[in-house]
């Protein structure tokens, strides 16, 4: 048997020098690990500089500037901020934009976490049930959210004819039709599409917990909640942590949900500051003012950017 | 068959082109595909609500012109409800996407549209004149920088049915009393549904003419001056609050452009402000509802006049066609009557255009309930009016100043405020 391992190892040792004779010495360069790993990273380098790189660089230069739709640019410093600063609808839309991504971060978290302890239990179909919940997920947003417009239609839909039909209301409530319940509307659809990430991803990481360490908490006495406090949650804390970073810049950038559910109103309660910047530019035609909101944004990514860093590098 | 101009400029820049080329690298195949003309245009246009007039340019115009020319017409159907503009906008800003286009909002990328003076003026000569408002659109600087089509009108759609039973034979014909016939529908469970969220046509197109009505304007007609701040605009903002509050559903507040559509359709409003694609919708899917609709003009305010607000077609050229002159030949060729009657024809007179020479064309007769939408043409004012349709109009109308003045009065602010807030934007969009 030992024979057989190192006559294999000797093969796997001796194949590189056949194969950088066979190739020359391009091919010796390419087996060189730091030049491998730079031509194995040059495509997404180049793939992020072009698409993301290059409109971003691009925003930062126009928010600089006077510039409307197909007219001359006129440089205005931090003119456009200092518009911004004084303009009540990108403060609303500041505030928004907060409620909305600490609200529907909390409730994915803490919903994300149930769904993963649940289907962490043995039961029948437990894989079509686990399928079945990636749904949302998977359907296109503006297509889920087209579906949500029709659920949350005051007079003919789903919600309200459950509550009528049900006898709990004689008629439910305007879900899109006044501030505070489109805010609502909008968290709980964000929220509903967001869950399976949450849930998911803590799954695998319960799954990566020993059952040795519960079965010790057991014998030294521990109940299903002690196990959960002082066993399971420590283990999840990094998945929960990186998950929620993860959620908070998808959130805090939504826009599609937004866009098609409500446009921003009723009178601008649920403009996020993405559907703001896409209102003054695409729509307004103030490409600068919009590129301004759209980089205002970049602190707060720059922020969890930071805290994430620190807490990988700390682990 | 009209036959179109042929583009000469073109031919010329390719006699020049093709010489140098021949001359200098005798590459024959250079020459031959300068010489051709373009293989297709790109129309890009708003899907339209009547299918059958998207068909008729499908199916018969574009043939036509195709057999007249070897020109193909590609007829790209942009999203409607508004959504059209930031398509245009990212066409404008890449310099490239479609030839033409039905060109909304044409007031932020004007100078992004070639002159086309020449085919607006030989049309109003032809077919009765221009009506005057259209051409504070269409005319920039002295020239035709878009060619009208037509006016997609927005006047009031109601059921003659619940307001018959209300005991209101006769649409209101001022504000207060088409509020007292509201109280009264609503009160029988039959609200009235008015747009007022984020969309794009069904809220200004009853709000501006409201405004309007009770003799307060937005802009000075210089454009220069905020002129919003004013008692006659107070009323206006007290009454649409009575309004919402005592005769409207609770969720028209929020609603974007499809919704007042799909709320009257299923019989949740008695009557909102829109296009006739209501009644279209209806005849074709619930006759029964479709008999009992009507439409009405605005009513009058407290000035004693009555307004309606513009939604208009037109059609522009981008200067970054690769061929103009082949583009506005096409252009030209489409607003011949020849082909344009028919075309009006094919959307039941959904589009009015903006031509004398159609105020009394019997088409208007062959449903008397569409002939409103014709009238609004005579009170019908652009968005802008009195001020310039300019640039920062347009920023005006797309961050719904105006129309969140009144939508936060109806959610509980105070007039004052909202005044106050609508003012200091204006301020700072036009500077």
């Amino acid at each position: 048997m030992n024979e057989v391992v190192e006559a294999s190892r000797a093969t796997a040792l001796a194949a590189p020098a056949q194969g950088s004779f066979r190739l020359g010495r391009l091919g010796a360069l390419v087996q060189r690990e730091s030049v491998f790993s730079w031509l194995m990273l040059t495509p997404p380098v180049l793939f992020l500089l072009a698409f993301l790189g290059y409109p971003f660089f691009y925003g930062v230069y126009l928010s600089f500037f006077r510039r409307e739709v197909a007219g001359p640019a006129s440089f205005v410093g931090l003119g456009n901020f200092v518009t911004l600063s004084k303009d009540p609808i990108f403060w609303q839309s500041v505030g928004n934009t907060i409620k909305f991504t600490a609200v529907a971060t909390l409730l994915k978290a803490a919903g994300g976490l149930g769904m993963a302890l649940v289907m962490n239990q043995n039961f029948r179909m437990k894989a079509l049930t686990r399928a079945m919940l990636l749904l949302p997920f998977i359907v296109p947003t503006v297509l889920s959210t087209v579906a949500w417009q029709w659920i949350l239609d005051p007079g003919m839909g789903l919600f309200n004819r459950l509550l009528v039909v049900s006898g709990l209301a004689t008629t439910g409530p305007s879900w899109l039709g006044t501030p505070t319940m489109a805010m609502v509307s909008i968290i709980m659809v964000n929220t509903w599409r967001g869950l399976p990430f949450f849930g998911i991803s803590i799954l695998a990481g319960l799954q990566t917990i020993p059952l040795e360490l519960h079965e010790s908490a057991t014998i030294d006495g521990a109940g299903t909640w002690g196990r959960f406090r002082y066993v399971t949650l420590p283990s999840l804390l990094p998945v929960i942590l990186i998950v929620t970073t993860f959620s908070i810049i998808f959130t805090f950038f939504d826009f599609q949900l937004v866009y098609v559910l409500t446009g921003g109103g009723p009178a601008n309660s649920t403009h996020l500051m993405a559907t703001y910047a896409y209102s003054l530019s695409m729509g307004a035609g103030q490409m600068g003012l919009g590129s301004a909101v759209a980089l205002s944004m970049v602190p707060v990514l720059g922020l969890v950017l930071v805290l994430l860093t620190l807490y990988v590098r700390k682990d | 068959m009209a036959q179109p101009a042929q583009s000469k400029a073109t031919r010329r820049a390719f006699l020049r082109l093709a010489a140098g080329v021949a001359g200098v690298a005798g590459a024959p195949w250079i020459a031959r595909n300068v010489q051709a003309k373009p293989l297709s245009i790109t129309f890009a246009r708003e899907s339209s609500y009547v299918k059958l007039f998207d068909e008729h340019f499908q199916k018969v115009m574009a043939p036509a012109y195709e057999k007249a020319t070897g020109i193909k017409i590609e007829y790209q159907i942009q999203a409607a409800g508004g959504g059209a503009v930031p398509q245009l906008v990212s066409m404008v800003e890449n310099k490239s996407g479609a030839d033409l286009a039905w060109v909304q909002q044409e007031w932020l990328y004007r100078d992004a549209l070639v002159d086309v003076s020449d085919i607006a003026e030989a049309v109003g000569k032809q077919q009765g004149g221009w009506y005057d408002e259209i051409k504070h659109l269409s005319i920039d600087n002295g020239k035709w920088k878009s060619v009208p089509h037509s006016n997609i009108g927005q006047c009031m759609v109601y059921r003659k049915d619940w307001f018959d039973e209300v005991g209101v034979k006769r649409f209101p014909e001022t504000w207060d009393e088409f509020l007292e016939a509201g109280i009264k529908l609503k009160a029988k469970g039959h609200p009235y549904g008015m747009s007022m969220g984020h969309g794009f046509a069904d809220n200004y197109s009853w709000l501006y003419p409201l405004l309007w009505s009770y003799g307060a304007m937005v802009m000075d007609k210089d454009g220069k001056k905020v002129a919003l701040d004013t008692s006659e605009t107070a009323r206006a903002v007290d009454f649409v609050r009575k309004l919402y509050k005592e005769a409207c559903i609770e969720d028209c507040v929020g609603w974007l452009d499809p919704a007042n559509n799909k709320a009257f359709l299923t019989s949740q409003i008695s009557c909102t402000n829109n296009a006739y694609s209501i009644m279209v919708s209806a005849k074709r899917d619930l006759p029964e509802m479709g008999k009992v609709i009507d439409h009405a003009l605005n009513p009058k305010g407290p000035n004693g006049q009555r307004y309606h607000a513009l939604v208009p077609v037109t059609h522009g050229v981008f200067a970054h066609s690769p061929d103009v002159a082949a583009a506005k030949d096409f252009l030209r060729w489409t607003m011949d009557p020849k082909q344009f009657r028919p075309w009006i024809a094919s959307g039941d007179m959904y589009f009015a255009p903006y031509l004398h020479g159609f105020d009394k064309v019997p088409e208007w007769d062959i449903e008397p309930r569409v002939k409103p939408y014709q009238k609004v043409l005579e009170t019908g004012k652009l968005t802008s009016w009195p001020a310039p349709a300019n640039r920062a109009h347009g920023a005006v109308v797309n961050r719904w100043v105006v129309i969140d003045m009144f939508s936060k009065a109806c959610t509980g602010a105070p007039t004052k405020t909202v005044i106050a807030e609508a003012v200091q934007q204006l301020k700072q969009i036009y500077g």
